[in-house]
């Protein structure tokens, strides 16, 4: 096999790489925020299942999640797992990141200092505005650094969806290995995966630049 | 009459903090209130802007109860609706600025009159920029409040509290985080407010401005007003024993 082959049988594989990226990103960044508010419920029962799933998702290894997503619907109900393969990989990721975005927003929010929530309470905000206007702008630049990391971790833990046989870079590439007994896919996984945190890191510094305005 | 306290109590838990306190504050008046710390100075202004709930008492602005006390003895708000109206009355500048620091100063002066009062674009620019004019910043306009002194930062937040057009404005030891060298900017718009008869409540330990600028003073200690007056009688013959010992702390 020729490298421009082994280039183009792999492209899929990082399309497929990129699909869980982006998925992830798009469901787990605002679920996590979703997650971060009910972390601080005024209800107790609230608060206490939210603290309960960061908890399990933080405490146990993403494959092993992967796996009970993908295989509980059949092993507890008996539900057929055809085409589940997929939005069970989505799931479990989406899942898992938003209980690590949960917790840098939070840690955010908590930062904010407690004057900011009573100057915008005496100029006459609702809570709704002084959360949109006032207090997410802020969080939002504070904890760019900290989702910086976030991203490029999930960026390689895309290779993780290898546990459920689904076909992306690092699947295809230690497959393609073992046929052609090679080891040039390995390397172009990894120039890709490299490219990819290379890309993530430039956009993050953009993003930290635009919001330098302010201290 | 502006605003009237009537019996205000407050605890946090055990610790009771306002003790019966009452005065009233007119139209055009400037009220200064002293006393030492933790004699619940801060605490009064937060009732009296509704950044505190009081536990027993009446709040009266503008001749309408925002709050009293009812049969049980418990303090009893109006409905959040209301509330809002309320809100518009008062103003409150805090000793440390709280500007937003994501907004340029012209956006400080203009949110809340556009967001909250639904106020017109132009207009709540107009009178911001008017705002800052009278404050001497009005070339800081397009800047950060990180990129102003403290004095000038504040000189915004009283902008920023103006531009709501209150009733009546309550400062909390406005000068109390600035460097000596710059209390005197500040001082000198609140002057010039006061001039201008604006109704303003200023808790201060600038012994000299608040017997120059106010037409009465309150000290308090332990949570309850010790004594008020003009401030000829409290700063000159003042009656009782605890003031003047606080008193002389400012003498030398
Ligand atoms: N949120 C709070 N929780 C508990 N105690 C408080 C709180 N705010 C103020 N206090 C206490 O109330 C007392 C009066 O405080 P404060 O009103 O800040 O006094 P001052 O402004 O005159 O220095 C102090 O003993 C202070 O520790
Ligand atoms: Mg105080």
């Amino acid at each position: 096999m020729s490298l421009s082959t082994m280039i183009s049988t792999m492209s899929v594989g990082m399309l497929r790489t990129c699909g869980i990226f982006a998925l992830t990103l798009l469901g787990a960044l605002p679920l996590g925020m979703l997650v971060a508010l009910l972390r601080k419920s005024r209800y107790a029962v609230v608060r206490g299942v939210t603290r309960g799933y960061i908890s399990i998702i933080r405490g146990t290894p993403l494959m092993l999640q992967l796996l009970v997503w993908y295989f509980g619907p059949y092993y507890l109900f008996r539900i057929p797992i055809r085409g589940w393969r997929f939005p069970a990989l989505i799931l479990g990721f989406v899942l898992n990141y938003a209980a690590y975005f949960a917790e840098i927003y939070r840690s955010g929010i908590e930062s904010i200092p407690v004057g900011q929530y009573e100057a915008a309470e005496v100029l006459g905000y609702t809570k709704t505005q002084t959360f949109m206007r006032i207090i997410l702008p802020q969080v939002i630049k504070r904890i760019t650094p900290t989702v910086t990391n976030e991203v490029i971790t999930l960026v390689k833990d895309t290779s993780l969806a290898f546990t459920l046989a689904y076909q992306e870079v690092f699947s295809l590439s230690k497959q393609i290995s073992a046929s052609q007994t090679s080891f040039t896919p390995f390397v172009i996984a990894g120039v890709f995966y490299f490219v990819a945190n290379y890309l993530v890191e430039f956009v993050m510094l953009r993003i930290e630049k635009a919001l330098d305005y302010y201290k | 009459m502006i605003l009237e306290m009537k019996n205000i109590s407050k605890r946090f838990d055990k610790l009771h903090v306002l003790k019966d306190i009452s005065f009233g504050v007119d139209s055009g008046e400037v009220v200064s209130i002293i006393g030492p710390s933790g004699s619940g100075k801060s605490t009064l202004l937060r009732c009296a802007t509704f950044l505190e709930t009081i536990d027993g008492g009446e709040i009266i602005y503008m001749g309408k109860k925002a709050a009293h006390t009812d049969a049980d003895g418990n303090a009893v708000y109006v409905s959040p609706k209301e509330m809002r109206e309320f809100r518009t009355y008062c103003g409150l500048v805090f000793q440390q600025f709280n500007l937003f620091p994501h907004y340029s100063i012209l956006k400080n002066l203009t949110d809340a009159p556009i967001h909250v009062q639904h106020r017109s674009r132009e207009e709540a620019e107009m009178t911001a920029m008017e705002l800052l004019g009278k404050m001497g910043i009005a070339d800081k306009a397009k800047a950060y409040p990180f990129q102003l002194s403290g004095g000038q930062q504040q000189r915004v937040a009283i902008a920023r509290a103006l531009a709501m057009k209150p009733e009546i404005l309550f400062f909390d030891e406005p000068t109390s985080a600035l460097d000596p060298e710059l209390t005197g900017e500040v001082l000198k718009v609140i002057r010039q407010l006061a001039e201008e008869k604006m109704t303003m409540v200023v808790v201060t330990h600038e012994m000299p401005f608040a017997k120059a600028v106010s037409n009465r003073v309150l000290f308090m200690d332990g949570g309850v007003v010790v004594e008020q007056g003009s401030p000829e009688e409290v700063f000159d013959n003042p009656k009782e024993e605890r003031t003047k010992q606080f008193l002389r702390v400012f003498e030398r």
